[in-house]
């Protein structure tokens, strides 16, 4: 049994961020992470890992060259082995174009389980599961708060607005899973050096076997504007009263605004 | 081609989402002169798509009528649009992800989102989101050449439901499972099934539908304190929402936690009408891209983000 989880580099939530002139996240200048959630499915697969249930844990990634250090604190975490696909012809990627490159690499490394985090911290778009999916003609297990493998059958249990259901498909699929799946482990010293001798491997579009031509210069949509928000009426403290007197107030206000 | 297709998901009756999207779609359809065309699904889409003609519909293609999970509805979702659109409007919930998610998969056309705006300017979808923490507002568009319909992810809030007297046609989508008759592949992407269900409370009010949040923290202290914000809620019409810590430490479910459990998170899932907290030290993760309204009992004295309160209705 064998797991590729699907980690992403993003931005850390702290860090200042700007676009450059073509309407592209500036990466140089923002301090980047693996995606937070992304620390839950890695932490998902080290589990069943663990528990025996899985032989290998490799990783996945797209993006440029510095992307290997987010791979390589995955591998200190733990796992085995790690992909990177970069590419010169994959600059301002969109949904599309991502899904349809992770979905060839995946393809190529046959896992029976490819898994990912439910949503990028930046993007926050949780698309490329099911896109994934989609592509390969696989099995979509999505928002998993615990995923579970037998023979040849992956479980998820998933929240719905009174309980849970728990839903199976037959391997391989794509399934993706929440923050309820455990706390991420933190690297440890022994960890972050085994990492540095695990093999991570380059892979190119032409590797993939894959075009520019075929991705329409690596997105579908374009961005045509970026502008700051409209900003903000100014804010109104009630303070100094009496409790009841300050809710009475809130309450009017809400009510001459037709909110409740 | 000039339809404005919207996911229409049912929970009995059509969700909220469903109203919002079919007046979204209507008013789209309008700007472009075409028709707002719903994908229903869900238990009740069947007996109930007729009436999303209330918010504007002019058609519905009913996807599915159970609680099957949503992704067996892609292929039939996958049919209804293949010919092209202008536009699919999903809700930014996760099935209203996983299934826009499919077509961008099968159909290979543009997504935007999750958009707080989408409007159609000379001809083209223009589709507004707020990126980088709220800092700035993205205006995005399909690149030249690329297939239709742009799938468009809203968040909650994006649109106001409008009723009008209008009622729409229904027909029946070829099911997913008729394997002849589904795109390729479209079977085992529809293999997933719900094998067991566990009910483990009362039905809340539905924190994706809810358009009032009063959310609590660890400040709250206890279950009893979660029980006041409880008659809150119930006061302004809202649901209780809580955080991680408060679900850690079990003092309500995890349905009821708002962040990255899959159902709620203010930042990705949802744009309530209004939104107060209590109790809560939270900071920036509350700020951007939501409420229109918030009033705040941070847990100890005042916090940045109670300075950006906004009332944009």
């Amino acid at each position: 049994m064998k797991i590729v989880v699907c980690v992403k580099q993003v931005p850390a939530t702290t860090a200042e961020k700007r676009y450059t002139s073509d309407f592209r996240l500036d990466r140089a200048s923002a301090e980047s992470v693996i995606n937070p959630l992304d620390e839950y499915a890695i932490e998902q697969a080290l589990r069943l890992q663990e528990a025996g249930a899985v032989e290998s844990v490799a990783y996945l990634s797209m993006g440029p060259e510095q992307t290997a250090e987010a791979l390589r604190r995955a591998l200190a975490m733990g796992g085995d082995e790690a992909y990177l696909v970069t590419d010169g012809g994959l600059g301002g990627a969109d949904l599309w174009a991502t899904a349809r490159v992770l979905a060839a690499a995946l393809d190529k490394l046959a896992p029976d389980v490819a898994l990912m985090g439910m949503a990028s911290d930046d993007a926050k778009g949780s698309l490329v599961p099911g896109a994934v999916a989609a592509i390969r003609g696989l099995p979509l297990l999505s928002y998993g708060s615990e995923l579970r493998l037998e023979d040849s059958v992956a479980r998820i249990r998933r929240l719905n607005a009174t309980g849970y259901d728990i839903i199976e498909a037959p391997l391989p699929v794509v399934a993706s899973v929440t923050d309820q799946v455990g706390e991420p482990r933190y690297a440890s010293l022994k960890g972050i050096m085994a990492a540095k001798r695990k093999p991570l491997e380059t892979w190119s579009l032409a590797d993939l076997g894959i075009s520019a031509d075929e991705l329409h210069g690596a997105a579908l949509t374009r961005v045509v504007e970026v502008r700051p928000p409209e900003p903000k009426a100014p804010t109104e403290r009630i303070e100094g009263i009496p409790p009841e007197e300050a809710a009475s107030r809130i309450a009017d206000w809400l009510a001459a605004r037709k909110l409740i | 081609m000039s339809e404005v297709f919207f996911l229409a998901e049912f929970a009995g009756t059509p969700a909220r989402s469903a109203q919002e999207l079919a007046t979204g779609a209507a008013k789209l359809a309008r700007e472009a002169g075409g028709q707002a065309v719903g994908l229903a699904y869900g238990e009740g889409a069947a007996d109930g798509a007729a009436a999303l003609g209330t918010w504007g519909a002019a058609r519905v293609i009913v996807l599915g009528d159970s609680n099957a999970p949503v992704i067996t509805h892609a292929a039939a979702a996958a049919s209804a649009i293949r010919d092209g659109g202008l536009a699919l409007l999903a809700p930014a919930t996760p099935n209203g992800r996983d299934l826009a998610a499919a077509m961008v998969g099968l159909l290979g056309v543009p997504a935007f989102g999750p958009v707080r705006a989408v409007r159609f300017e000379d001809g083209r979808l223009r589709a507004e989101a707020s990126t980088l923490q709220g800092t700035s507002v993205t205006i995005s568009e399909p690149s030249d050449g690329a297939p239709g319909p742009a799938v468009v992810l809203a968040l909650a809030g994006t649109f106001t439901p409008e009723e009008s007297s209008g009622t729409a046609s229904v027909e029946t989508a070829e099911t997913a499972e008729t394997a002849e008759t589904a795109p390729a592949d479209g079977g085992r992407l529809a293999a997933p099934r719900i094998v067991e269900s566990h009910a483990e409370g009362k039905a809340a009010v539905n924190l994706e539908e809810a358009q009032v949040i009063v959310a609590g923290g660890r400040g709250v202290g206890s279950s009893d304190g979660f029980a006041q914000l409880q008659q809150l809620a119930d006061a302004l019409g809202g649901a209780v929402g809580a955080s991680r810590a408060a679900a850690d430490a079990g003092w309500v479910p995890y349905q009821l936690q708002i962040g990255q459990t899959g159902k709620v998170d203010l930042r990705r899932h949802s744009a309530p009408g209004g939104y107060a907290d209590s109790g809560e030290c939270g900071g920036h993760q509350q700020g951007p891209g939501c409420p229109h309204w918030r009033v705040r009992r941070p847990v100890r004295g005042w916090r940045p983000v109670c300075d950006r309160p906004q009332v944009d209705r």
